[in-house]
């Protein structure tokens, strides 16, 4: 068990460490160096010359002027420092901050989708096993499939206008306008509960429907087995047999994936968000990486894949905590 | 007066697929008596699996049964319920399984579940049909762990299934499957997937244990070795069908079926030289396309014209021996003209 444990960490470790590097390879891929960039904005928008002080000290704190691994370990050092993750002409201000603001929306909507697509796909799913070929289970399989065929934003549009014919207002954001720059209480707890079931429904609606399928294979891969029979010729009844013995096997390979949904959810609510003008990260990641505004993209990617395979490590362990032949290995 | 626990009368359990209809127990008479061993043998997909399945009304779909009656004469009043009549699904056939009839099955390595402890998978079974107390369950499951044989049955109740050897994983299925004192066992097999040693030593556990508790043993072998050391009684089974039925001694010296004879002459002997080995010969035939009259007749050494398209009836020869084969019926041309 800590051999695993200690075998995950350490690949978790090394796969960061690679991470790192890519990102930085992000802020390396437009041409020219940032401050280059930056002047040449600054330019063309006519908002004056930047001082050759500010110029000096930005090349100096990033250490442009030095050869490539100095610039990649300025970078790290000032991340694992000082929380800096470099300046966001863009934004004007540190993208450390930008991140703040976004990542936990992100998350939130992250961890929403996925509980409800767990809370819709696995019921449907198992009783699409049990009742094979029944007419539900080819319902559901057709309903899944278009699920997984119509794009998220058609079904953020077709959202918008609905709400605006019965409710009279576009149903955007995550926040009433009242609460959208008012300081985190409880009431603006219950406002973005308020708003978040749109967006949660409208991003889960692909991921449910290929959860129903997975959950599916899964179950009627197991229902079969020996051990199920083992069960039933005890006289458990089906229900209780079902959730004890198919359906425990059958959620394995999902305890496993929980860590990497994060991603998924990320890049597939950037288009829906903008839709829907929700404060995620999304939106600012692609409109980072269409301005060239390498620190906050690249702060964006780095911390993304950081809190993936941290989430991946930990599902690892959940993982051994649920299947007793990984745990006593 | 002989004392049946469970009288099955032309039990049909057929397979309902998309290239056909499977007949996998087509029309089984069988008695099986208090506290005897009853061993069913026969070749691969003769249908013995299904027919021990469906004593327990487990048969799944697409397979169902479809008429036949099966009378358990279990419970204390001895009154006989009709386990073919009862909701597979339903409170009163939960009842009898598990605790009144239990079985246990050919793979030790996939019949208990990895997830849980043997003990929990052990102690389910106490729990579900008697109203004691967590601890008396477990106190019940170390106690029955070591009477099948288990050491240290005090740490091994928390060992998980995966951890143990084959052998000690069918010992816990078999301390599971007496748990509740079943008047009737139901072994599929159990034996088939463990080693020689292994074998012997669960087969002699197992009637050391039938002794014990006094319970009906149906036995599910293809392995006559076995069948010779345990059965009292013997029921031979060839598609779907029990085409031979008597003690164990008169099966072992004056087999009366072709298909018996054939099967015994088939047992390799230590004394013999390799091509003295005497298979039967064919194939058993595809379960689609099974042949007219007496299923038999294309394999058979006996075979009269007659055989090709009149079906055997059961034939008394005396109180405890039948037979189902044409050989042995007075008048088979008659029947074929009505």
């Amino acid at each position: 068990m800590w051999k695993y444990i200690a075998r995950r960490f350490s690949t978790m470790l090394f796969t960061l460490f690679v991470i790192s590097l890519i990102s930085f390879a992000v802020i390396q891929l437009p041409p020219g160096d940032y401050v280059t960039s930056l002047i040449a904005r600054m330019a063309s928008q006519g908002a004056g010359n930047i001082s050759q002080e500010f110029q000096a000290e930005m090349r100096s704190l990033y250490g442009l002027n030095e050869p490539v691994y100095m610039q990649y370990l300025k970078w790290m050092r000032n991340i694992l420092v000082n929380g800096r993750f470099g300046y966001s002409f863009v934004y004007q201000r540190d993208a450390i901050n930008l991140i703040v603001e976004r990542l936990p929306m992100s998350f939130a909507l992250a961890f929403s989708s996925l509980l409800f697509v767990w809370a819709v796909a696995l019921p449907i799913g198992i009783y699409s096993a049990v009742h094979q070929y029944s007419t539900v289970d080819y319902l559901f399989s057709f309903i899944g499939f278009i699920g997984v065929a119509v794009p998220n934003f058609l079904l953020a549009l077709i959202f918008l206008y609905v709400s605006y014919r019965v409710f009279g207002r576009a149903m955007v954001g995550l926040f009433s306008q009242d609460f959208a720059d008012a300081p985190w209480s409880w009431a603006r707890v219950v406002d973005l509960l308020k708003h978040l079931w749109i967006p949660v429904i409208i991003i889960g609606t692909g991921g449910t429907a290929g959860l129903i399928r997975t959950m599916r294979a899964n179950l009627l891969d197991e229902l079969n087995k020996p051990y199920v029979e083992t069960a039933r010729a005890k006289g458990l009844s089906e229900n209780r047999l079902l959730l004890k013995y198919p359906v425990r096997h059958a959620m394995n390979p999902f305890v496993s994936t929980i860590g990497w949904t994060l991603p998924g959810v990320v890049s597939g609510e950037a288009i829906v968000s903008m839709v829907l003008n929700l404060p995620t990260a999304g939106p600012v990641l692609l409109g980072a990486l269409q301005a060239q505004d390498m620190y906050v993209a690249a702060g964006f990617v780095l911390l993304l894949s950081t809190l993936t395979v941290i989430g991946t490590f930990i599902s690892d362990l959940m993982l051994a905590w649920v299947d007793p032949r990984i745990r006593l290995q | 007066m002989s004392d049946v626990l469970l009288r099955v009368r032309d039990l049909r359990v057929h397979f309902f697929t998309d290239e056909g209809i499977v007949k996998a127990v087509d029309g089984v008479d069988l008695d099986i008596e208090r506290g005897k061993t009853l061993c069913l043998v026969g070749e691969s997909g003769c249908g013995k699996s299904v027919a021990c399945r469906s004593f327990l009304n487990i048969v799944q779909p697409p397979g169902r049964i479809v008429s036949g009656e099966m009378l358990f004469y279990g419970g204390a009043d001895r009154e006989p319920v009709d386990l073919a009549k009862l909701d597979a699904k339903g409170r009163q056939i939960r009842q009898i399984r598990g605790k009144e009839i239990s079985m246990i099955f050919q793979e030790p390595m996939t019949s208990l579940s990895p997830m849980y402890t043997v003990g929990n998978q052990i102690m389910e079974n106490i729990l579900l049909h008697t109203g004691t107390s967590k601890e008396d369950a477990r106190e019940k499951a170390i106690d029955l762990l070591g009477q099948v044989g288990i050491p240290k049955p005090d740490r091994l109740i928390d060992e998980y299934p995966f951890r143990l050897s084959g052998g000690m994983r069918q010992r816990a299925m078999i301390a599971m499957a007496l748990s509740c004192h079943p008047n009737l066992l139901v072994a599929d097999e159990p034996t088939t997937a463990l080693d020689v040693t292994t074998q012997a030593q669960i087969l002699d556990l197992m009637l050391e244990l039938q002794h014990n508790y006094g319970m009906a043993l149906l036995f599910i072998t293809h392995d006559l070795g076995v069948v010779a050391e345990i059965a009292d009684d013997v029921a031979v089974m060839y598609l779907g069908k029990i085409v031979e039925r008597a003690t164990a001694r008169v099966i072992f010296n004056e087999p009366q079926h072709p298909y018996t004879r054939s099967l015994l002459r088939s047992i390799p002997k230590i004394a013999m030289k390799r091509e003295e080995l005497d298979p039967i010969k064919g194939m058993v035939p595809s379960p689609f396309r099974r042949p007219e009259g007496c299923t038999f007749h294309p394999r058979c050494p006996n075979v009269m014209d007659v055989c090709r398209h009149v079906v055997p009836s059961v034939t008394q020869l005396d109180d405890t021996h039948t037979v189902q084969c044409l050989l042995y019926e007075p008048e088979p041309v008659e029947q074929a003209r009505s």
